[in-house]
């Protein structure tokens, strides 16, 4: 009997045990809210979805939400969960319902996935705006997306030939073959190198580093040593052009080869002022979180309805206009030179 | 022996009862709107496919195996439901066919495990990407997206004047139905003697090929379940459906009280895991606290109920030759007296 009494005890302790760490989560979770005194004033209520938290992408479209939102007077909310997963994403949906959100903005997983969820918003009345990655076209108003396949391709041709003075043998160092954005991105490099201005730049191979370092690195090598006279290497992966210019660095090519491609400031800023990838971009995604979040706000107002041709203007971004299929894009990448790159830091 | 055992999950339940108040009195602290009708009818709703999966993974591994496949399973037969009603067959057909090639998979696993001999852990970590592959050569890309609302209300439709959840009475069927198998048949009985020793088990005239092959399939046809619920619910058969899921599908059967080692555990003690896991999960995202923090709170709780769990374990079975049976692997004379009732 003596053993019952203990039994109870630890189940007691156990519970306390438990809601003491509980609470000191609380504690070291108060830093992810935005509400405070100045909430109650607040416009709008926003909530802002990434795929996933915890990479430096996201974080920095967190940012940029939460500047829009103090510049409109709204309330930014920024979460969402630790994993690239639609399921996941559904119950911060429906969350931000019931704590009476006006509206959503999210980055969908999978557009399908998230649609249900986002059309049981609709009819509570909130907004949905969608950004990065669209959701089913009927369950937001307004997608924001990546700056366009047609811009970013053609800059890439552009970045590398202005470099080599649009003459010799180029190489493509790619994700992986099934990557849509990369294919995407590819076709139009292709179709940019017949244009009279590119005629001179050939393509010699395309390569496929698997958005993996190691691969990438090995891939880049095997260029170097299959095609001597090479001058150019577009990598239009953020993983694939680091690797690409550390390669270079090593072989001491930096003056001979020209390097290009997308990839985040930080992870270039070595290189690029040390000569290897002179000139490369990518879109900034503290303004993609911004323009998002400026977006919703409009959508709230009754400003934007999604119709092709309605305008906006986003605080420091400018006018900003909605094109075919309720799509807003970023606007041109940013380029990067060693002169500028400072200047950024995601 | 018997009489003790169940001792045992009876206080299991009630610590997860405790915890489940507990929880409540804090979400209450963190928001007003976690106390309302509508908030908490629907807070397990997006978590009962994972709860599904959890109720076919607990007879696994009280069986003394693991299934870690239960994710790609489930993505195989949404795939498949998704790709078959695209085709233009009747969607409950689609549905049957679902739930048929999720059993075979699990069946598959089992056989492995049985028949050839091979460990579960190792098997199911191979079916875990095998299947997985598999969904996505079936269909890769964005899949089915528009199921008929008869269909899709398994997952997101609402009975009695719009207020409960049709995904949480799947839930609380399966328990029931599933409770009764492994707590009140032969078949039930089989599973904990395979668990706290397959020898003996064997020796006591125990069909163990067979129960084990029938406890894999069981939990694939439960994943198969959890798909149907997931396509109602997400309204998408993509081939990546459920990925990332299965830490909380374990989650739920230890937190439940399952021995990881088998042996010992109970359906009420899963089920109510399912609903502190959610229940906790909700609160949390009422209060806008982070994702990551969340998870460590899961992690902690886990932790914390294993620990616990572990000790009452260590009291309960008070007497010298107890302890040293246990410490000598399984529970060697517990499990003869049980086998020995069973047959």
């Amino acid at each position: 009997m003596r053993h019952h009494k203990l039994k109870v005890l630890l189940g007691l302790v156990a519970v306390a045990v438990l809601v003491g760490a509980l609470s000191a989560g609380v504690g070291s979770a108060k830093s992810d809210r935005t509400a405070g005194p100045a909430a109650k004033q607040a416009t709008y209520k926003i909530f802002l979805i990434p795929k996933f938290i915890g990479i430096p992408v996201f974080t920095l479209n967190g940012k940029g939400g939460k500047e829009a939102g103090k510049k409109l007077g709204d309330t930014v909310t920024y979460n969402g969960p630790t994993e690239a997963s639609a399921a996941k994403q559904v119950p911060f949906i429906d969350t931000a319902v019931r704590q009476g959100y006006n509206a959503i903005v999210i980055s969908a997983n999978d557009p399908n996935a998230v649609a249900p969820a986002l059309k049981r918003a609709q009819d509570r009345g909130l907004k949905v705006v969608s950004y990065d990655a669209d959701a089913a076209k009927d369950a937001r108003t307004v997608y924001v997306s990546p700056p366009d396949t047609q811009s970013i391709g053609a800059g890439l041709v552009e970045w590398v030939g202005s470099q080599v003075g649009y003459k010799g043998q180029i190489a493509i160092l790619s994700a992986t073959t099934t990557a849509a954005n990369q294919n995407a991105w590819i076709a139009v490099i292709k179709k940019t190198l017949k244009k009279p201005k590119y005629k001179g730049l050939k393509l010699a191979k395309i390569a496929y580093g698997n958005d993996n370092d190691t691969k990438s690195a090995q891939e880049t090598q095997a260029l170097l040593q299959a095609y001597p006279n090479l001058k150019g290497i577009i990598a239009p992966t953020s993983v694939g052009l680091p690797a690409a210019a550390r390669v270079l660095q090593q072989a001491k090519k930096c003056g001979s080869i020209a390097l290009t491609g997308l990839a985040t400031p930080n992870s270039m800023r070595a290189y690029t002022k040390k000569g290897c990838g002179k000139k490369f971009g990518l879109w900034n995604e503290v303004d993609f979180g911004y323009l998002a979040v400026y977006v919703a706000h409009a959508v709230l107002d009754g400003k934007l309805t999604g119709k092709a041709g309605e305008s906006l203007v986003a605080g420091r971004l400018g006018r900003r206009t909605i094109g075919k299929n309720s799509t807003m894009p970023m606007g041109p990448p940013l380029v990067f030179t060693p002169k500028n790159i400072d200047k950024y830091h995601f | 022996m018997r009489r003790v055992g169940l001792g045992v999950l009876v206080r299991w339940e009630t610590v997860l009862v405790l915890l489940i108040l507990a929880v409540g009195v804090w979400c209450r602290s963190l928001s007003p709107l976690f106390l309302t009708r509508v908030n908490l009818l629907d807070l397990a709703t997006p978590y009962i496919f994972i709860g599904l999966m959890a109720l076919g993974l607990t007879f696994v591994i009280i069986a003394g195996e693991i299934d870690i496949s239960v994710a790609s399973i489930l993505a195989v037969s949404v795939v498949v439901l998704g790709q078959i009603y695209e085709a233009g067959a009747n969607i409950w057909f689609a549905a049957l066919v679902g739930l048929l090639v999720a059993t075979g998979l699990g069946l598959v696993n089992g056989f492995l495990v049985a028949v050839v001999g091979l460990p579960s852990l190792a098997v199911t970590l191979g079916t875990l990407a095998a299947y997985r592959g598999l969904a996505f050569l079936i269909h890769s890309g964005e899949g089915v997206a528009s199921f008929p609302t008869q269909f899709t209300n398994i997952g997101i439709g609402y009975v009695w004047g719009q207020q409960v959840p049709v995904a949480l009475l799947v839930f609380l069927g399966a328990a029931v139905a599933l409770g009764f198998l492994l707590h009140a048949t032969r078949f039930g009985r089989y599973i904990y003697a395979l668990g706290a020793n397959r020898e003996a088990a064997r020796y006591s005239g125990i069909p163990v090929t067979r129960a084990r092959i029938a406890v894999f399939g069981l939990s694939g046809l439960l994943a198969g379940i959890a798909g149907l619920v997931y396509v109602g619910f997400f309204g998408s058969s993509r081939a990546d459906a459920a990925d990332g899921s299965l830490l909380d599908v374990v989650t739920a059967v230890v937190l439940g009280g399952v021995d990881i080692f088998g042996g010992s555990g109970s359906m009420v003690g899963v089920v109510l895991s399912v609903l502190l896991v959610a229940e906790l999960r909700n609160g949390m995202q009422l209060d806008n606290i982070g994702g990551d923090t969340q998870n460590i709170v899961i992690g902690v709780l886990l932790l914390a109920a294993i620990l616990a769990g572990n000790a009452i374990r260590a009291l309960q079975t008070s007497g010298l030759r107890t302890r040293i049976a246990r410490a000598s692997k399984k529970e060697v004379v517990r499990t003869a007296g049980q086998a020995e009732g069973t047959t």
